[in-house]
């Protein structure tokens, strides 16, 4: 078996699990669906940036629920599984290490793509918002932040001790990562130079990319006006840049941090 | 002991070999200059107490860590290095299980069998196991015995021709203990090469063709068991009669014997390790019954044994105590 071959295998084995497990049911699987469910069900008010609040809102929330599966929950099954030895069981097995690390960042991700999709269909069948406007784009902006979270995962796994302080460390980081990007509110209603510092944080080009994606209206830039689908691609480049370059730096903080031997003993 | 492997390797197939082998961690140096070799089919023990440098070893011999100094090879390969390669052919059970809880027993038989590319049947591997009537059963239900098991199980689905097993019956009852012994003398007919770590020196015996004792990082013995217990001498052992004086007792080849108490009666040992191993226990005993017939007493329950493994051990640990 190939690299890849051991990776879908293995996540096969955390799709499972997360299944199983109530805990990480319920924070991977059910608490991202119910928060975006309940959003778009009381319904928010009112128009922001050229469009209902609410379909500002809900493509924000596509990019936010990144933070269930792809990372605090993910850091958490790195972390508790460092410590009950199964990572580096897996490893005394034919198993690569880039195969066992993938192999759950890919069964995160296939749970956060199934709850995109399930958002899609909210959106498009109840709230009348209509399918998305570039699936390529949306599909590949998801991809590439379950890719960031995932890598900013295992390093916070390599500085925590137990599953439980693992998703409690993730919390200043989702703190500063949503509340620092126009996941809820556009960037326009903020003063200028926390607008500034809010651009270069890595959820922005993620949920940027998303809603110019899902809406064909320009969230990049400040215009919102419709662009084809060249025009998107275009606006989305720099956006895609400063994605990759923070993916860059996750991996690196993932090489330094992470660990296969526990923290205990 | 520190022959140079590769003089060794001659004429000899040998699977594992470490060489003036040294691992430290920060200050604390846990591995201190370890050889051994381990030939093609042979079943090699790891002996020693808790700290003796045991798992660390087994670690770089794994491939888990690079050797601070020093060299292995494991078939022909640098275990650290060559993973890769060696990873379908080796195959490994740590002191820990590592078991994800939630899975079945078969979906974690599954799981192992996927990932190997010639792997040993769901039933053949559940029948190793001992596990064929609890297929569909959470790991986590099982008793700490039959996790053991499964996990040895899981060790050897890909029929690996080299076998690391650290402490593989830790935690089993003496019914299982016997079982996974016949199961690891099974993977020995197969051809496999084992180099396990115990501290049952009775599991040493039983299974190893040759052993070492480990002592703070270094190797203090290693040979057969024959070898090993050989060179720790003969005992001759007998009721110290009450009507004679400890300070009269004989020297035997030389040497003074030990007195200790059991059950509240004095016991006289002498130690015979001189000489040829084959002889020496006779030609001691000659000038014994000499000197009994001599003083005429009769030397109570006495008896005559060769040194056991814990005889070895035990003056292994004490040497350095």
């Amino acid at each position: 078996m190939n690299d890849v071959a051991q990776a879908v295998r293995l996540a096969r084995v955390d799709l499972t699990l997360v299944f199983r497990n109530r805990t990480a049911f319920v924070n991977a699987v059910l608490l991202p669906l119910l928060i975006a469910g309940a959003l778009a069900s009381n319904g928010v008010g009112g128009g922001t940036a050229g469009i209902p609040a609410t379909q500002y809102v809900m493509t924000g929330m596509m990019a936010f629920i990144l933070i269930f599966a792809t990372f605090m929950n993910l850091a958490g099954f790195y972390t508790s599984r460092r410590e009950e030895m199964v990572l580096k069981r897996l490893l005394g097995g034919p198993a690569t290490r880039t195969a066992i690390l993938s192999g759950s960042a890919l069964g995160a991700t296939a749970v956060y793509l199934g709850q995109v999709v399930i958002l899609c269909a909210l959106m498009s069948a109840v709230m009348g918002t209509g399918a998305p406007a570039d699936v390529p784009l949306l599909l590949l902006a998801a991809l590439l932040g379950a890719a960031f979270f995932s890598l900013l995962a295992m390093a916070v796994s390599g500085l925590s001790s137990t599953g439980e302080m693992a998703q409690i460390a993730t919390l200043p980081v989702v703190l500063l990562l949503v509340g620092g990007s126009p996941v809820m509110l556009p960037p326009e209603m903020l003063p200028q130079a926390l607008r500034t510092a809010i651009e270069f944080l890595p959820m922005t080009p993620i949920v940027e990319i998303m809603r110019t994606a899902y809406l064909g209206l320009n969230y990049i830039g400040a215009g919102h006006e419709p662009l084809g689908a060249l025009e998107r691609w275009g606006a989305a480049l720099p956006s895609l840049g400063l994605l990759a370059v923070w993916i860059a730096v996750a991996a690196l903080l993932a090489r330094a941090f992470f660990r296969w031997d526990p923290r205990r003993g | 002991m520190t022959t140079d492997v590769r003089e060794t390797a001659v004429g000899l197939d040998l699977a594992i070999a470490a060489t003036e082998l040294r691992q430290r961690y920060g200050e604390f140096e846990a591995v201190r200059g370890v050889s051994l070799t381990v030939r093609t089919g042979e079943l090699f023990a790891l002996l020693g107490t808790n700290g003796a440098g045991k798992t660390t070893t087994m670690e770089v011999l794994e491939g888990y860590r690079p050797a601070t100094s020093g060299t292995v090879e494991v078939l022909g390969m640098d275990p650290y290095r060559r993973r890769r390669a060696l990873s379908p052919r080796v195959g490994i059970m740590l002191q820990e299980n590592g078991l994800l809880s939630d899975l079945t027993v078969a979906e974690t038989i599954g799981l192992w069998r996927d990932l190997h590319a010639n792997p040993r049947s769901l039933d053949e591997s559940l029948e190793l196991a001992g596990l064929a009537d609890k297929a569909r059963v959470r790991v986590r239900q099982l008793s700490g015995g039959q996790k053991r098991r499964l996990d040895l199980v899981l060790s050897v689905i890909g029929r690996p021709e080299v076998l690391f097993l650290d402490e593989p019956t830790t935690g089993m009852d003496p019914e299982a203990r016997r079982a996974t012994w016949s199961l690891i003398r099974e993977l020995v007919t197969e051809g496999t090469t084992i180099l396990l770590t115990t501290h049952y020196l009775e599991e040493a015996e039983h299974l190893a063709s040759r052993l070492a004792v480990m002592h703070e990082g270094e190797i203090r013995v290693e040979g057969t068991l024959e070898e090993v217990v050989g060179g720790h001498g003969d005992r001759v052992s007998f009721r110290l009669p009450p009507e004679i004086p400890l300070d009269t007792l004989p020297l035997i080849g030389g040497h003074a014997p030990g007195v200790s108490l059991a059950g509240g009666t004095p016991v006289v040992t002498y130690t015979i390790a001189d000489g040829d191993q084959a002889t020496r226990a006779h030609a001691a005993l000659v000038p014994l019954f000499a000197w009994a017939a001599e003083r005429g007493v009769t030397l109570e329950r006495l008896a005559v044994r060769t040194a056991s493994l814990e005889d070895v051990f035990h003056s292994v640990v004490k040497e350095s105590a």
